[in-house]
């Protein structure tokens, strides 16, 4: 016992101690609930048998239904939509000013630091900024495009069904870039001065030297941008929340928002936990694309 | 001088970039001054002429964004709690040793990192409320919010651990201390800025969290200020200069804490994320 109490204290005991703790609490409630997650996605779970454990298991039954509703396929292609939409729009963005902020000039990292601020923010106060900005008749967007002649009749951003995703993905897409930006920043600054000199001194021209200097050595930073992405699109919830909630008629919904959706509004929790089954099993593969291109950095 | 013309030039540059990427921001706090009709004229103002002022005490008062705001501090001040005492001690350990184990515990901690919360609440709710956790809902919402962003927190403050040199806390414990007494005396203090840091940044994450506290939380006295400005949000309001109001009242504390702490926040996100 006193040996026992020592090694806590003073050895080992303290390190084993001060690990397991934590990671038993992440056991108990994100383990625990992800194991509970795909038991319910086999049972029939409703508002009657939500309190007891013993509910009848259907089988494969929820996942069938949920391929043969309609809504399915549509919600699916938006998931896809928005997610590649998304990374292109915050990624090419991104990368631009990266490369700007780079010219390294004074005032540039405090600048380049400032616009961090959309990340930092609720993403509620987000929707409610950008619904605004998005509204048809009276949004300030919609100003814009029709004083540089893009446009010449208002669009119905949030109620317009071939627009409502766009709706979501311009707000994410602002959302999202600078945070690629101070990654992108990161990464650049990694790569030795000197390649590009020597680059100069032989005459390769400015687009030359970011095709084979730039952009081969931002490979492995490139990668664990795009996973991470992948990651941060597929955890949006509050933009959809706070300007289309998935409407008009699903055209804005996507798999993130539906699972919530059919658990909290339609009260169908096994459809909800069914399709998180799905996404995450989605996720974490996008997650091991992503700490196998850190891995190198993880292990420091 | 022609260095100096260049960099003028670069900056000026930059702050109109930084002007168009901030313009949603400016737009919030310029269409709260304005009156129900400015806010609707077109084309629209872009400086208001008759800026209301008081239209943040009459939506603070209105809307009962007292009560909000306090539930959305006792969400993120236990939450940040809660991961920092359980947290650090886990980082230090990740950060003091390098075999088999720590890889695979980093591993699993960062594929905790990754699950989307709106994917994870149905199974957390029903569980909870299983097990009665939804008697407190507050307290629930502390403890999911906890297990979501704990591993983001290991992570950045295992960075800060590596960077404190283990030379200082192995002559400390040849100087007699206890593991314990070397781990509070010298690795902490040493690490304490990225550790606050790190802390500000899950504070800020749980102060304006929303899928957690809309799922779990019934009892309006009880909800933060993400969930009041949802349902002050319906599907057909033209109430926009009040909501941006109160917009403005949530988020300028952040953005303020997040303008004077820029520079340490934006080096301790980049040192944990990618490095």
């Amino acid at each position: 016992m006193k040996k026992i109490l020592s090694s806590v204290t003073d050895g080992k005991g303290f390190d084993i101690g001060l690990v397991l703790l934590p990671l038993a609490f992440l056991f108990v409630l994100s383990g625990l609930p992800l194991v509970y997650n795909v038991v319910m996605s086999f049972q029939e779970v409703d508002m009657f048998s939500l309190g007891s454990f013993a509910r009848p298991f259907v089988g494969f039954k929820n996942y069938v239904d949920l391929f043969s509703q309609p809504e399915t396929g549509p919600i699916l292609f938006n998931t896809a939509l928005f997610v590649s939409a998304s990374i292109v729009g915050q990624f090419v963005i991104g990368f631009g000013l990266a490369l700007f902020f780079w010219t390294n000039f004074p005032g540039a990292s405090w600048l380049r630091g400032l616009f961090l601020v959309s990340w930092v923010m609720p993403g509620l106060v987000v929707g409610a900024i950008w619904n605004w900005i998005l509204s048809g008749d009276f949004g300030v967007l919609n100003f814009f495009l029709r004083e540089m002649a893009i446009i010449n009749a208002n669009i119905f951003w949030r109620s317009d069904p071939n627009y409502s995703l766009w709706a979501v993905i311009i707000a994410n897409i602002w959302l999202g870039t600078s945070f690629n930006m101070i990654l992108l920043s990161v990464g650049l600054s990694g790569i030795p001065k000197d390649l590009y000199e020597a680059a100069e001194l032989d005459g390769a021209t400015m687009l030359q030297r970011f095709f084979t200097i730039t952009l081969p050595m931002m490979r492995s930073t490139i990668g664990a941008i795009v996973a991470l992405g992948l990651i941060f699109t597929l955890q949006q919830f509050d933009l959809f929340a706070g300007i289309t909630s998935g409407g008009p008629n699903n055209s804005s919904n996507v798999t993130q928002y539906w699972a919530w959706d059919l658990s909290f509004r339609q009260y169908d929790f096994a459809k909800g936990a069914t399709i998180s089954v799905i996404m995450i099993v989605f996720v974490m593969l996008a997650s091991v694309v992503y700490v196998r291109s850190t891995r190198h950095e993880v292990r420091g | 001088m022609n260095e100096q013309i260049r960099n003028r030039l670069l900056l000026g540059v930059a702050l109109v970039l930084a002007a168009i990427y901030l313009f949603p921001l400016y737009w919030m706090y310029v269409t709260a001054l304005k009156t129900g009709s400015a806010m609707f004229a077109t084309p629209p103002k872009f400086l208001p002429s008759d800026p209301q002022w008081s239209i943040y005490a009459h939506v603070w008062e209105s809307r009962n964004m007292g009560r909000y705001l306090w539930n959305s501090l006792v969400i993120a001040v236990g939450a940040v709690s809660l991961i920092a005492v359980l947290g650090v001690g886990c980082a230090y350990v990740l950060a003091r040793y390098r075999n088999v184990w720590v890889d695979v515990g980093l591993f699993l901690i960062l594929m905790l990192q990754v699950l989307p919360a709106s994917l994870m609440i149905t199974p957390i709710f029903v569980g909870f409320s299983q097990i009665g956790l939804l008697e407190t809902p507050r307290f629930a919402v502390v403890l999911a919010i906890a297990a979501k962003s704990m591993p983001f927190f290991v992570v950045l403050v295992r960075a800060a651990f590596m960077s404190v040199p283990m030379e200082l806390e192995e002559a400390a414990l040849v100087d007699g201390n206890s593991r314990i007494g070397a781990f509070f005396n010298i690795v902490l203090p040493l690490a304490r800025n990225g550790i606050l840091v790190s802390a500000i940044l899950i504070f800020m994450q749980a102060f304006g969290e929303f899928v957690y506290s809309k799922s779990m939380i019934q009892a309006v006295e009880l909800q933060p200020a993400s969930v009041g400005l949802n349902t002050f949000m319906g599907p057909n309001t033209n109430e926009w200069n009040n909501i941006m109001a109160y917009a403005t009242i949530y988020v300028t504390p952040v953005l303020a804490a997040f303008v004077l702490l820029q520079r340490r926040i934006v080096a301790g996100l980049t040192s944990g994320a990618l490095k």
